[in-house]
């Protein structure tokens, strides 16, 4: 099932005069084992667009679709479902939980979807070992470097297998090294599991990567730029 | 299942993510339910001690009468014409744990001056087995159980009517056949209540002299006085009625009733300063970790999972204090048992006069095992309505982005 906003506007309105465009008619689609960028200046929209996709914020106008499911009449508690389900997260400053072990915090949202515990085992291995943490599971995160606790964080988006992964700025705390074994973990994973990415980012390494470059500005798409 | 302990797993490390504050905060809820404990079980042994104490040196646990002789508004007031004998008390176990008493209204003279008081007449040998009047006796003795024309009187009576020890009074009254009845009785025995009131209003006979004098049948009586009240509820009868301490005795009913209120009040006080304090420091905690409860959201967790989560915090928190909070109010309970209060210690070394009668002061605490549910209960109540404020400001800020 793919994902799709249909002429989406999200209007930041601080009174009645002032009206900010934080997007303005977008309209995507995101087929499945699509690799994505979406790319502009600070303030340009791309974490709005993120959040779009992601149900965290409603769209002033337009719709947003997964499938034939319409996110935008989804109430909030539906939405943070629908994000368990089919959606996994990474975020630029890792956001992982201090007081879980690496593994634990693999299994927090698979614990949150109800799955049994051989299957939490098995997909949290899993997971660990798709990262190259398979020895790294029982550290807590301030015993973890930045690059290891990025990967902890792609462990915890994957092992739910989602049907989409949204990442913030994913490489912008790491060191150029790290960063770039990152990207090739992203395209690793996306090659052999068909993993649907779509990342904002300044980090030209990973747009050149990607399959398919959104350019973002004032709010609008200004160009769609295909890498393949 | 297995998602509620992984909820109390994450809840119980979220514990204790910030060591220092957490262990302060179960220690100052400790320290208050260690401390309320103690205080109501000193407040309850404290009362318990000093009411039977006073009990059992004169008025006794609940009175048998015949169902008139008190007078219904006022058990000051009573009806002497009104007698009961042992038939009515079907109960015949009754009959040994109690002591029978008749009551006179009298005048009483001295050589030179004369009052009016009440004249009790006791049986000697029961009273002795059952009550501690006859430790009241300071100077001279306790009647002779042989010897009809003996009587002790206060010590402040005495004083009033200008007797001594082996001075012989005269006591007027009316007896219940409308006769004058009179006597001459020879004082053998002071009897110290503290200097209270009861010192100068009270004399004391023995029974069947009072009987003779009031020109009673010999199985007649107006009291049977009983020491001990095993259970709450009083025995009945068909035609006498029981009345209990409090009812003869409001003003000191009351007083007890209000020491135990005041102290739940300063309990409640003193758990709500507390919880007002927890509720700070639990606001500064779920604020510091509201980008957590951002990342958390977006990943998955439901407004209610994380306020489950904060919740279940909290609660065992109040559960590690309440357990360790209980013990020390325990082991203290248990202390001042081996180790009595000296009340005097909140009297500035004076004596406490109770009812015009000096109380013993020393307070020998006992745990009382429904306070060790009522006080958790109370905390967990108040703890509750701690989280309300911090769980409302999470769940409003439920909406979370990147």
């Amino acid at each position: 099932m793919q994902f799709e906003l249909n002429n989406v506007d999200k209007v930041y309105q601080s009174s009645e005069e002032i009206k900010v465009y934080g997007a303005k008619n977008i309209s995507l689609k995101i087929p499945e084992g699509e690799f994505m960028a979406l790319v502009g200046p600070s303030g340009s929209g791309k974490t709005t667009v993120l959040n779009l996709i992601a149900g965290l914020i409603i769209p002033t106008a337009g719709s947003l679709k997964h499938g034939d499911q319409d996110i935008t009449s989804m109430s909030l508690e539906e939405r943070t479902k629908h994000r368990l389900d089919y959606m996994g997260f990474i975020f630029q400053d890792y956001q992982l939980l201090p007081i879980l072990k690496a593994s634990e915090n693999i299994e927090f949202p698979l614990q949150l979807k109800g799955l049994s515990a051989s299957e939490i085992k098995d997909r949290v291995e899993w997971a660990l070992k798709q990262v190259g943490l398979e020895k790294m599971g029982h550290r807590y995160p301030k015993q973890l470097s930045g690059g290891q606790q990025q990967r902890v964080s792609i462990a915890r988006a994957i092992a739910g297998k989602p049907q989409l992964i949204l990442a913030d700025e994913p490489t912008a705390n790491l060191d150029s090294k790290t960063a770039q074994e990152i990207i090739e973990l992203f395209k690793k994973l996306n090659q052999e599991f068909k993993l649907t990415f779509v990342f904002s980012t300044h980090d030209q390494r990973l747009i050149d990567q990607v399959r398919t470059v959104l350019y973002i500005k004032d709010g609008q798409i200004t160009e769609v730029k295909n890498n393949a | 299942m297995r998602s509620l302990a992984f909820l109390i797993k994450f809840s119980y490390r979220n514990l204790w993510r910030a060591p220092k504050r957490t262990i302060i905060m179960v220690l100052s809820l400790s320290l208050g339910t260690g401390f309320i404990i103690w205080d109501l079980n000193f407040a309850y042994s404290g009362s318990k001690e000093v009411m039977k104490e006073f009990l059992s040196q004169y008025a006794g646990q609940y009175h048998i009468t015949h169902p008139e002789y008190y007078n219904k508004e006022s058990r000051k007031r009573f009806n002497n014409y009104k007698t009961i004998t042992d038939e009515v008390i079907e109960d015949k176990t009754l009959l040994e744990k109690s002591s029978r008493r008749v009551t006179a209204p009298i005048f009483i003279s001295g050589e030179k001056k004369t009052l009016g008081v009440l004249l009790t007449g006791l049986e000697i040998e029961k009273e002795k087995k059952i009550s501690t009047l006859y430790e009241s006796v300071n100077v001279g003795r306790f009647l002779d159980p042989n010897n009809r024309k003996e009587i002790i009187l206060g010590k402040k009576l005495a004083e009033r009517i200008e007797v001594k020890m082996g001075d012989e009074v005269v006591v007027i009254g009316q007896a219940l056949d409308g006769s004058v009845a009179n006597d001459l009785l020879t004082v053998v025995g002071l009897m110290d209540f503290g200097g209270g009131e009861l010192e100068e209003s009270l004399a004391f006979t023995q029974y069947e002299s009072a009987q003779e004098l009031m020109a009673m049948n010999s199985d007649t009586y107006h009291q049977r006085v009983n020491f001990e009240l095993e259970e709450e509820t009083l025995p009945q009868f068909k035609n006498a009625v029981a009345t209990r301490w409090d009812e003869i005795l409001p003003e000191i009913g009351v007083s007890v009733r209000f020491i135990d209120s005041l102290t739940w009040m300063v309990s409640v006080i003193i758990v709500l300063v507390i919880s007002l304090g927890l509720s700070n420091t639990l606001m500064i905690t779920f604020f510091e970790r509201e980008q957590e409860f951002q990342s958390l959201n977006i990943i998955g967790a439901k407004t209610s999972w994380i306020t489950k989560s904060l919740m279940i915090e909290v609660f065992i928190m109040g559960t590690i204090a309440i357990f360790f909070g209980a013990i020390i109010g325990h082991l203290a309970t248990i202390y001042c048992y081996y180790h009595p209060i000296n009340l005097q210690l909140f009297t500035g070394g004076k004596n406490i006069i109770m009812g015009g009668m000096t109380i013993q002061p020393l307070v020998r605490l006992s745990p009382v095992m429904s306070y060790y549910w009522q006080v958790p209960l109370m905390i967990y109540f108040f703890l509750s309505l701690t989280m309300i404020y911090p769980l409302i400001r999470v769940i409003r800020r439920s909406s979370y982005a990147i």
